[in-house]
This record gives structure tokens, sequence and C-alpha cells, in this order.
């Protein structure tokens, strides 16, 4: 989908009217090649045999997961820190909106705000738990970042189990969905819309001086700070951006799916999930993870329902795929990419 | 290690001294008070309870923390470790058992939950072996660059397979045993205790002195520590960095089936009972400092207290929310550990 | 058996005159450096058992370098080297170790932890005879008798002098034939550093080959057989130490006459 022309990579024909799209299309982070990609995604659900109510539930989840590895993205592949609490924040978010969504005289909390609000509520909720993120990592980096964010989540964890009034604990919560009909095609376009947006935001952040700063940040930390770069700024700053959206997309999982559990959204082995698509897709691209999900989640999905009595081998494959990825391609499909125009740009006669 | 501090970073080296030093006596004092407050409030059971877990949590940390000093791996699949030793346990004690049933033999009885440990024992070290040599040797051999971060991602991915592999092959069932030896529990201080208890304390403490033993009086003890503190000097000694790094995995992988396996009775059998013995190695290694080993024998101590005196004073559920609680206070206030750490190549990015 | 007043073990002997000897090591035409920088340019050297050789040019010559390629902590891209005769170009630094080759690098390598006594243990690492263990032990605490005293101190609380005793008497605890010693000076006050020529010239009396990489040019040339001159990766020079300390280029570049 939204694969970017590289910047920096040769100079770029902006001329005729063909090369004022493109260079519009540049300014949102799209390269012709990764809109049309974007553009067959979108369609997908009219066309068979995407257009079966089950398939499409595959397209929701790719879309869902190539959102979460966007935002992911944004702080592993840029101020490279492993938020390894990723998951309990998309599940910070999804439980704020659904208990202020709540009616029921289950919990204590009875307000009924329509999820169209709650969500963003909810965004703004993580948002804030990813600003204190930001700043409890402060200090820290590489993998003892990556283990506060870790036991950040599995604290959030915790107490989306223990706190029974708010939450049902295992039991779950049971919100309303967005919409009434049952039909998943309006789903789609909901979560490709958000997955869009939150592309085109963190591409437009990646490509201003902020993301300059993210990315010396990333990459040589005391350097950076040296050069005048403020890293509390930048570091917080990234964080609340990243679990912004990731609250966001948690709420739409809450009112799409209409059930909650601390497990099934929160539990590290989500993060995991994340992590492995932004990874082999391509640290620091932001468009690598959703080229990757949505085949990915296909093959599973596909897997899944071949093999039924298979349970848990799509985990294994994501395992071993992340392995070898990290072994032999560390760059990822992105770099796979950038090598390939690079050869491309190389071997034409100028 | 001989850094002269100029005026700002001197400050904050101070400070982080001062925090160091401060969070020490908190989580030292807070866990003394934790266990008087056991003792005089709970009765001794819980005291000896906790004294037990803490056993097996220090081995859990142990391995933890060597992989982690002498390979710079934060291991997130240690706990899956733990599951295959409790695998392989089950699968030999439980037909040794049943042999036994119909062919009572009593010195048999005896030795076969002993039979079963250490065949766990050394399916972990061959597993840990493998390991090393199929991902961590051509990695190593390949880059070294962003190693703390890459290898901690690829230990991910194989707690993944591992955990999820398990489930193919064996299926999401538990697989216990009641006890392992038909004894009697014994009476300590007016407090009954199961025996495998007891035994599974002793065992942990036997081999936490025994490993300390190798570590500090053999020549290759020595060079596991030679290579933690210096990678270039061990070669230079005629040390073979590659044996070295796959015996620690295979070590840490052993010491982590070994609990697993010694704990069949308690935790069972299933894919993902490494999950909990991960968390709670992983609270000691960060509580103590990463890599310190001998931190790590104490920090399984504190850690099981504070984990006992959580159950016992607010509640079963809250026992992993606390001590997260307390240890995102530590990492705050004290990065490299109540103990402090000083293992090559941590801070890179 | 004493050689100038000091007890010499069975094992060290073999006394030997200087040149004329078989080559122990042979560098031929190396080029080596990091990644994408060459550092060494076609560098030929040869050191004959007994002889005390150094090896002097100016910061970022290569000289470290050069020491490093030897003791295979870096692998040469073209090249060879000899060790009595048989290739060890490639061979992996503990393998060069074990064949008798101890280098005690600038920064000294020592094992921070542990006691002086555990470091000149793992100094013997390859070595399985215990008692050839504590005879080497016996030397280097003869050698070094501050070491002795301190046998139970951790070495990363000993003294700069002291570490680079340690780290020379760590590395003689292999018994090795030839001894690679960078910069033994560096960061010396100079009576200290003095001792530690002394010590380098004592082990040399003692028949141990070595091979020095020294920024003190007038000790050094004083003290060796022979000499090498590397500048920017190249052999500019090489003679007996007497006759370049003559040289008009050395005295000028490096004497400052």
């Amino acid at each position: 989908m939204g694969i970017q022309t590289n910047e920096g990579q040769g100079r770029k024909d902006f001329s005729g009217i063909w090369g004022s799209f493109v260079s519009a299309l540049d300014k949102i982070g799209f390269s012709p090649l990764g809109l049309a990609l974007l553009i067959l995604v979108a369609v997908a659900p009219w066309i068979p045999p995407f257009n079966q109510e089950h398939i499409v539930r595959w397209l929701i989840g790719g879309a869902f997961l190539a959102a979460q590895a966007i935002a992911f993205d944004f702080t592993a592949g840029y101020i490279n820190v492993v938020n390894f609490g990723f998951a309990a924040i998309v599940g910070l978010g999804a439980y704020t909106s659904a208990i202020l969504a709540n009616t029921s005289p289950f919990l204590i909390v009875r307000i009924g705000l329509p999820p169209w609000i709650g969500i963003f509520v909810g965004a703004l909720v993580s948002g804030l738990l990813g600003l204190l993120l930001g700043m409890l990592t402060l200090r820290l980096r590489g993998i003892y970042a990556a283990v506060m964010a870790w036991f950040v989540g599995i604290a959030l964890l915790g107490l989306a189990r223990n706190l029974t009034p708010l939450t049902r604990g295992p039991l779950g919560l049971h919100p309303p969905t967005l919409l009434s009909t049952t039909s998943n095609r309006p789903y789609f376009y909901i979560i490709f819309t958000m997955m869009v947006v939150t592309y085109i935001v963190l591409r437009m952040v990646t490509k201003s001086h902020i993301g300059l700063a993210f990315k010396a940040l990333g990459q040589n930390f005391d350097a950076a700070r040296a050069s005048g770069i403020n890293p509390t700024k930048y570091r917080v700053l990234n964080f609340a951006l990243s679990c912004l959206f990731a609250g966001w997309l948690g709420g739409f999982y809450a009112h799409y799916y209409g059930s909650l559990t601390p497990k099934t959204i929160m539990h590290t082995s989500k993060t995991v999930e994340v992590l492995a698509i932004a990874y082999i897709g391509g640290r620091g691209s932001l468009w690598g993870g959703v080229v990757t999900a949505f085949p990915f989640v296909f093959f599973i999905e596909y897997l899944r329902s071949e093999l039924t009595e298979l349970p848990g081998l799509h985990l294994v494959i994501y395992g071993v795929l992340m392995i070898l990825i990290m072994i032999f391609y560390p760059d990822g499909l992105a770099g796979l990419y950038r090598w390939a125009v690079r050869k491309l740009r190389r071997d034409r006669p100028s | 290690m001989e850094r002269t501090l100029t005026g700002p970073s001197m400050r904050s080296a101070i400070w982080a001294k001062i925090g160091q030093n401060l969070v020490a006596s908190i989580v030292i004092g807070g866990s003394v008070a934790a266990g008087i407050a056991l003792a005089v409030l709970a009765g001794p059971a819980q005291l000896i309870n906790s004294i037990v877990t803490g056993g097996m949590w220090a081995l859990m940390s142990v391995g933890l923390a060597l992989v982690f000093g002498v390979m710079n791996i934060p291991h997130f699949a240690h706990g899956e470790s733990f599951m295959v030793g409790a695998y392989v346990a089950y699968f030999v004690f439980t037909p040794l058992h049943k042999y036994l049933k119909t062919n009572p033999n009593a010195f048999l009885s005896t030795m076969a939950p002993f039979i079963a440990i250490l065949a766990a024992t050394l399916v972990g070290f061959v597993l840990g072996v493998i390991i090393e040599k199929l991902i961590f040797y051509p990695l190593r051999r390949r880059t070294r660059a962003q190693w703390v971060m890459n290898t901690f991602l690829i230990t991910v991915g194989i707690s993944f397979i591992m955990t999820n592999g398990a489930t193919l092959v064996l299926g999401p069932n538990f697989r216990g045993i009641p006890r392992y030896w038909d004894v009697d529990p014994i009476k300590f201080l007016g407090v009954r205790i199961a025996f495998d208890r007891i035994v599974a304390f002793a065992i942990a403490i036997v081999t936490i002195a025994a490993f300390w033993f190798f570590l500090h009086s053999t020549q290759t003890g020595r060079a596991i520590r030679a290579v933690a503190q210096d990678e270039d000097g061990a070669q230079m000694v005629g040390i073979d960095l590659n044996f070295i790094h796959s015996l620690t995995f295979g070590l840490a992988t052993a010491m982590a089936a070994l609990a697993g396996a010694s704990l069949l009775f308690m935790f069972q059998a299933y894919p993902t009972v490494g999950l909990k013995p991960l968390y709670f190695a992983w609270y000691v290694v960060m509580l103590v400092g990463l890599g310190n080993i001998g931190g790590a024998i104490i920090g399984g101590f504190i850690v099981a207290l504070l984990q006992t005196a959580t159950q016992q004073f607010i509640g079963i559920a809250w026992e992993d929310v606390i001590p997260t609680i307390v240890m995102i206070l530590v990492l705050l206030l004290a990065p490299s550990g109540i103990f402090g750490s000083e293992v090559k190549g941590v801070h890179e990015q | 058996m004493f050689v100038e007043g000091f007890p010499v073990s069975g094992r060290r002997l073999k006394l030997r005159i200087n040149e004329g000897g078989a080559k122990l090591l042979e560098v031929k035409d190396l080029n080596a450096g990091y990644d994408f920088l060459q550092v060494l340019w076609d560098v030929s050297l040869h050191v004959s058992e007994g002889e005390f050789v150094a090896l002097i040019g100016p910061n970022g010559a290569g000289k470290t370098t050069t020491l490093r390629t030897i003791a295979g902590l870096l692998s040469p891209m073209s090249g060879e080297i000899l060790f009595k005769g048989k290739p060890i170009t490639h061979l992996p630094a503990h393998k060069v170790s074990r064949i008798g080759i101890s280098y005690i690098s600038e920064s000294l390598n020592l094992f921070p932890k542990m006691t002086v006594r555990e470091n000149l243990l793992l100094g013997a690492y390859a070595v399985r005879d215990r008692k050839r263990i504590s005879e080497s032990l016996d030397f280097v605490f003869d050698l070094f008798p501050r070491l002795a005293e301190r046998s139970s101190q951790l070495a990363g609380t000993l003294s700069g002098g002291e570490r680079k005793m340690l780290a020379i008497a760590r590395g003689m605890m292999s018994n090795p034939e030839l001894l690679l010693v960078d910069e033994p000076s560096l960061g010396l006050a100079p009576k200290l550093a003095q001792r530690v020529f002394d010590a380098l010239q004592e082990l040399r009396r003692r028949g141990v080959t070595i091979l020095l990489v020294e920024q003190n040019v007038n000790i050094t040339l004083e003290i060796t057989d022979r000499a090498y001159v590397l500048e920017q990766g190249r052999i500019v020079l090489e003679g007996k130490s007497s006759e370049l300390s003559q040289n008009e280029h050395v005295k000028h570049v490096y004497l400052g006459i």
C-alpha cells in the first residue's frame, strides 16, 4: 500500500502533470505504486472472492493489524525503543471506550457514551498513558526501556483483570457495536480509513524536522542530545502520538468485535504479533508492516480454516519468520524494496 | 570503566548512586518487613512457603542473569525452558510411576522422581546448546550490531515457537502429578510441609551452591566469568568463545528445565506454564541488576517474599501486579538494579 | 641455575643468542583493516627466535592493527602469517594463544572483577597440567613480587603500573614462545615505565622472544635488537636498533634531535 518514495534517494523529477501528481502524493507519503495497492485493497470487498463476509472479516483483521504495526513502528523504527507494552495500550483505549459506553447494571460506570465519541476519549486516555510511558522510559535505553514498557503493560493487564467493578475481570465486557448493521463492509471502510489516517499523520510527522530528530535520537542518543535535540520533548511526543493511535484502534476493536477480555487484547503475545509484522515489514518504514499484514492475515486465516485441528500453527510461523528475518534480513521487506529501487535506478540509462 | 566525569554527568552519577542506595534500602527493608509481617500475622507456614518459592526463583534467575552477563542476551524464552523441563519430567515420571504400581520396588520409587528430574535437566542442556548453535551462533557471525535488542526479539520469537509448538504437538491440556514421593508431609516449626517441596528446595540450594563453586573454583567456570567481563581478554588467554557461549546457554536452559521438573507437582505441565516463572525471573534480574549472578540468588528470595506477602495481604490475583509496580519504581530510580550491573554492552542502543 | 641473579625454573634454560636463530614469526605482505578502512598495506616483518624486535611509528600508523592481526583478533584481508614456519593467517585468537603466542594489548583486557590470582590462572587456561601451572605462578610472582602481595585483590582495583604487570604476567602464564606487547609504557609515570621495560628485558634474558610496539622510541631502540618503522600502514624502515637510532629520519621524527 503506502509505499513511499525514499527521501534522499536520487533526484526526483516532478515536471508535467504526472510529475505534479507524484509530488502531491509524495507530500502525504505515498508513491504511485503504494496508492495503486491501496486502491486495490479499498475495492477488494466488492470483488469476488473477496466480497464474502468471512473474507471481509479477514480484511478487517488485516487492516487492524496493519494500522497497529504503523503505530508500533513509529516508535520502534524511529526512536528505536521497542514498546513491549503496546498491546496493553491498545487495550486501554478499548477498555476506556467500552466502559464509557456501558449501560448495563453490572458495572459501576453507567454513562452510555456513544462509541463514536468513546473511541476518541479512549485514544486520548491511551495518549496520556503514552505521555507517561515516554517519561518513565526517558532515562532508559534499549532493553531497559523495552522491559519498562513491558512491566507497565503487565501492570495494566493485571489492573484490567482485577478491577472487576469496572471491567468484570476475566469475564470480559460486551460493548455495543459502532453500527447496527450485521454487514462487515461498513466496518472495513471504517478501519481502512483509520489505517490510512494513521499512516498519513505519522508519515507527515516523520517527514518533518521532528522525524529527523526522532531518527537522530534513535541512531545515537548521546550525539543527538549533544547537538541540541531535546530527548525529553521528542521521546515523550513520539510515545504520546504512537499510543494515541494505538488507543484509537483499540476502540475500534472493542466496538467491532463487541467482546473484550484482558487476555484477548492486552496480552504480551498480542504485542509480539504486531512486532513480528512490523519487523518482517521492515523497521523505520511505516508502510512495511501494512504490506506484510494483509497477505499474512490471509495466509494465517486460510491455514486456520483448513487446519482446524492445528491451533497455534500461525503463531509458530510468525516466530520462525521473525527469527529468520532478524538473522538474515534485518531490514525486512522495506529493505528489500529499497534495494530493488536502487538497483532499478542504477540499471536505467540516464 | 575509568571514565572521568565532568560537571552535569558527575552530578547525575551521584544522583543515580543515591537513587540506587535509596531503592536498595527500601526494597531490602520492605522485604524484611514483609517477612516479619508474614511470620507474625500469617504464621510460619507462609514464610516457609516463600523461602521454598524463593529457591526456585533464584534458580530461574541465575540462568537468566548468566545468559545476559555472558552473552548479552535478554532471554525472553527462559520460561519455555521451564516448560520443557516440566513436560520431560512428566513423560519420564508417569510411565515409571505406572510401572511401579504393578511392580512395587521401594528403591526405584525413591529414585524415579530423580530420574525424571535428571532427564529433564539433560534435555534442557542439549536443547540450550542446539538453540545456541542454530540461532545465536549464526547471528553472532553475521553481525553484532544492535545485538541486545535483536537477540531479545529473537528470543521472543523462540518463545512464540515453543509455546505454540507445544500446543500444536501436545495440546493445551494440563498434565500434572499430585506428588513425586508418597511420603507424609513433614512437621517443621509446627507447620506441615509437603515432602516434595522440601526436596525441590534442597535441589535448588544444592544446584545453586554447586554452580557457584563451578563458576569460582574451576577453570571452565572462571572462563565463563572471563567472557562476561572481557571477551577480547578471554580470547587472548585461549578461551574459545563459541564453546563458552554454547556451554553457558546450555547450563542456563538446564537450570530452568531443572526448576520446571522439580516443581511439576506444583505447576503441572502445559504450554504456557513458563510465563509466570519468566515474569518472576525477570523481576529478579531487573531488581538486582541485569547480569548480576550473585545478586540474582538474593533477589529470588526478595521477590518471593514480596509475592507471598502480596498473596497473603492483598489477594492472589495481585501477585504479579504489585511486584510489577515495585519493579517499575526500581527501573525508574535505579535502572541498574539495587546491587548494580556493569555488564558490557548493555547501554548500546 | 641462575641468570643474572634470578632463579630460573628448569624449563626456561634455553638461552639463545640473538639473530641467526630460525624465524619464529614471519609476516608476509599483510593487508588488514576494519570493514571498509584498510589500515595495513603489504606489511612484511619477521622475528627470529630469541630476538627482541620493536615496531615503532606515529599514532594511527597501524601498529596495534598489526599486533591484533597476528594475535588473531582481526582477520587479515590478504597476506600470510607464519609461526614456526606454519601458516596461522586465519587462526582464531584463542588458538593463536594456545600455540604459544601471547598478546598483551594496550587496554590490557584484564578481568576486572576477578582477583589477581584468578586472572593469572586464566592466563594458563589452555594448560591442563597443574604442576606446570603452579610453576608458572611461581615464575611470575618471582618476576613481579608485587603481584604476589596483591594476589587476592580484584584486578579492577589495582594501580596502573600493577595492572600492566598483571597483564604481562598473565600473558606469561601460558609459557609462550612469542610475546606481543602493545604500548606497555602508555599512561605510566617514567619510573614505572622503566620498571616495565626492565621486566621485558628480564623476560628476554630468560629466552622469551618479544615483538614490542612502543611510542617511547628512545628507550625502545636502546633495549631492542632490531626495529621496524611503520608509517601510514607501510613499513618504511628496518634495521638494527643501534643503527636506526643513528638514522636521520628516525632522529628527526621520533627522537626529536
